[in-house]
């Protein structure tokens, strides 16, 4: 046998059972998304399949599912884009900030963003209170940014570490101001960085759960991590073929857009690692 | 062509400022009048009826386990506000969640008028406003607050009402017959569960009491204590759960446990034990009848061996809880007292039809809103099979029903004993072997006492 098939075959013989533990949930998700609600709970069918798609027309007919997602969306972008607006210059500074100083605050920065939401909701709900902003998407827009913020700038400070110097500094002697230096230089290099701060962020904000049940009550404004559990779980009913389609639908997209941005994912992660 | 003579020239048709005064204040003084005196005459019914009452509403309440108590109660919410000209919003969330949103709003001290919770937030007694008249009015017209209530809601301590509850739940064994029957066995004594738990283990059907931080271990757990005499407080809301019965109680279930359960238990939400019994596999769980309703609604292959009956007794009787105690609070920050409290009178008195929209899951806390004797016919007239058998639920609601913390009232140290899950926790340790029994009594206490000198500090025991 071949070093190459050798090399092939373990490789394979890695991946491949990893790939089937990963992949099980997913493809267990979607079974069941076709299966009817009555065939989930019975013991007596649990290996048995008789598609249907009363589930998506549940949740399409039946359910606010629309306007979550649209809700989730809206919420989403807008994190992404004050998250970006705030996170691009402030990482830039840090990381150019030579010496003790810079390092202590880029920790400080990164510190806030482990203090938990489960004790921070308290005292912030007093906040969105005060602001007028009860049962409001804005609220979500307001606050989520204090968790993508502090975690955005981390990667790229790390990222625009990773960045030399002496470009940056050929187009100052060129003439070009630090802002300049910045849009036209540091930030076109900086793409796979940006991707992962965007896809990063809007997994977090999409996948909130605490903030988003204690700020928004009404159906109409509630995000898909909150209109799934209230209107899809009646106590002890899990309507599961409904929980299972409400989630395998949104996670297409992001899987989509994860595999085609993966290498650049990869690389926005390691790349203030490697410097 | 000629100007006819009929039309008026352009100057008749002007009105000087003078005329212009007198037909408008004419005008508007018609208009006036006939809109007072007869509301319905030009303007349609006076937006208002009850000025008292005018404007908003929002309530917040749980997504009921039986949906169509909320088909039934939204419709019915909005035929209220209609009559009486308010705007009722409400919103449904899950249950588990009601404890967060609460805290989230008295932090905020802003959020809904009207707060339900499936348990009396007597912690919460200075942000709400004193229910004493919305419980009169309902008294006088649907008869008396029943002591289960009364004992979930007021506070003799500072004689305030810091809820009005228009419901509770009994809570019975609910038990796989066929299962039970195949080893010779039933529920009646907690006895006869520990003889069987390792009997059913090992046909592959457990028994299914958690012991965990959720509702249900709590309701399950602090009753299985009072069937063996142990009471977290005594009828004077003093603390006296060091006893020598909790401790043989905590054997006890540490026994069941290891002979007839699963480690599963441990990490129990209140949807587990249902969900164990809906997959064939539990043989018994203490659960309210969602446990027996969603099987029929599904039509699961053994949904006519589920029976329900009275809680096992024990070496003390046979006492039991409430599942769930319907409490409708009313915060201080509330923008429109006066239309919660006639929201909420009303939907006291509509307690039939609560109860009965409910499948029997509601029981009304008012006497005479749908006394036993005609729940029972109702129970009677349910055809699911095995026939007849809902009509236990009224000897259960009578007789075998108690507030959290009987003998004495629910009260704020109750409260934060059972938000803090601190009885499920005493019974895990002694089953999953980490204390011994004496250990985890006496510990527990420590905690128990301190919330109790916390709570008397404040004036509220």
């Amino acid at each position: 046998m071949s070093s190459a098939l050798r090399h092939r075959l373990f490789s394979y013989g890695v991946v491949v059972p990893f790939a089937i533990v990963l992949a099980f949930p997913f493809v267990w998700m979607a079974v069941t998304s076709f299966k009817p609600e009555a065939q989930v709970y019975d013991p007596t069918k649990v290996w048995s399949f008789h598609p249907t798609l009363a589930s998506y027309g549940f949740l399409f007919h039946h359910t606010g599912y629309v306007r979550w997602i649209k809700n989730s969306t809206f919420v989403g972008l807008m994190v992404v884009l004050i998250t970006l607006v705030v996170a691009v210059p402030a990482g830039y500074a840090l990381a150019r900030l030579a010496g003790r100083v810079g390092r202590s605050l880029g920790v400080a920065i990164f510190l806030t963003y482990l203090v938990p939401p489960t004790l921070l909701f308290l005292p912030l709900s007093r906040v969105i209170s005060r602001l007028g902003l009860e049962d409001r998407l804005w609220a979500l827009i307001l606050i989520y940014p204090s968790f993508t913020i502090p975690f955005a700038i981390w990667l790229l400070m790390g990222f625009f570490k990773s960045i030399p110097q002496e470009l940056e500094d050929a187009a100052l002697i060129d003439g070009c101001s630090r802002f300049g230096a910045l849009v036209r230089i540091v930030l076109p290099i900086s793409v796979p960085g940006l991707l992962t701060v965007v896809i990063f962020t809007f997994s977090l904000v999409v996948n909130e759960f605490v903030y988003a049940i204690t700020f928004i009550s009404s159906s109409t404004n509630r995000t898909l991590t909150v209109g799934v559990p209230t209107d899809l779980i009646r106590g002890d009913l899990y309507n599961w073929p409904g929980i299972m389609a409400a989630i395998l639908i949104p996670s297409i997209p992001l899987a989509l857009v994860y595999n085609a941005f993966l290498n650049r994912f990869i690389t926005g992660f390691t790349g203030g690692a490697f410097r | 062509m000629t100007e006819s003579k009929d039309e008026p020239s352009p100057e008749a048709t002007l009105l000087s400022r003078r005329e212009f005064l007198k037909k408008a204040g004419a005008g508007a003084a018609v208009i006036g009048v006939a809109g007072a005196a007869a509301p319905f005459s030009f303007a349609g019914p006076l937006r208002y009826k009850g000025r008292w009452l005018s404007g908003n509403l929002s309530l917040l309440t749980w997504v009921h386990f039986v949906p169509s108590y909320d088909q039934w109660l939204d419709p019915w919410a909005q035929q209220w506000g209609q009559a009486n000209d308010v705007q009722v919003t409400i919103e449904h969330i899950n249950n588990t969640l009601l404890d967060t949103r609460a805290a989230a709003e008295v932090a905020a001290q802003s959020g809904h008028d009207v707060f339900f919770n499936l348990h009396p937030m007597a912690s919460y007694e200075d942000q709400v406003i004193d229910h004493t008249p919305i419980i009169q009015e309902v008294q006088a017209k649907v008869g008396k607050y029943m002591p289960i209530a009364q004992s979930s809601t007021y506070n003799p301590m500072t004689k305030k009402y810091f809820a009005v509850s228009d419901s509770y739940v009994p809570d019975p064994v609910v038990w796989r017959h066929d299962l039970w029957n195949g080893i010779g066995e039933s529920p009646a004594t907690w006895d006869h569960v520990k003889a069987a738990a390792p009997k059913l283990k090992a046909i592959g059907h457990p028994i299914g009491i958690g012991q965990s931080q959720e509702l249900d271990s709590n309701m399950a757990l602090i009753a299985f204590l009072m069937c063996f005499g142990s009471f977290i407080q005594n009828e004077h809301n003093h603390p006296t759960l060091q006893s020598k019965n909790t401790v043989d109680a905590v054997k006890f279930m540490a026994e069941i446990y290891q002979s007839g359960e699963t480690s599963d238990i441990f990490g129990w939400n209140p949807a587990s034990n249902n969900n164990y019994l809906y997959s064939g596999t539990g043989s018994l769980i203490l659960n309210a009848i969602s446990a027996t309703r969603t099987p029929e609604s599904l039509n699961l292959p053994f949904s006519n061996d589920l029976w329900i009956w009275p809680i096992p007794a024990g070496p003390h009787g046979r006492l039991g809880l409430e599942h769930l105690m319907g409490t409708w609070n009313i915060w201080k920050f509330a923008q429109n007292k006066s239309a919660a409290q006639k929201f909420l009178a009303d939907l006291c008195i509509a307690g039939k039809d609560a109860c009965i929209q409910s499948q029997l899951y509601n029981f009304p806390t008012f006497e005479n809103a749908f006394p036993f004797d005609q729940i029972n016919k109702f129970a009677a007239a349910d055809t699911h099979p095995p026939k007849g058998k809902y009509t236990i639920l009224t000897t259960i609601a009578k007789k075998y029903t108690h507030n959290i913390g009987y003998p004495g009232t629910t009260n704020a140290a109750i409260d934060e004993i059972f938000s803090k899950y601190l009885i499920p926790q005493m019974f895990a340790q002694v089953s999953q072997g980490k204390e011994t029994a004496e250990d985890s009594v006496r510990h527990t206490m420590t905690a128990v006492k301190d919330i109790y000198a916390k709570w008397r500090k404040r004036g509220k025991i």
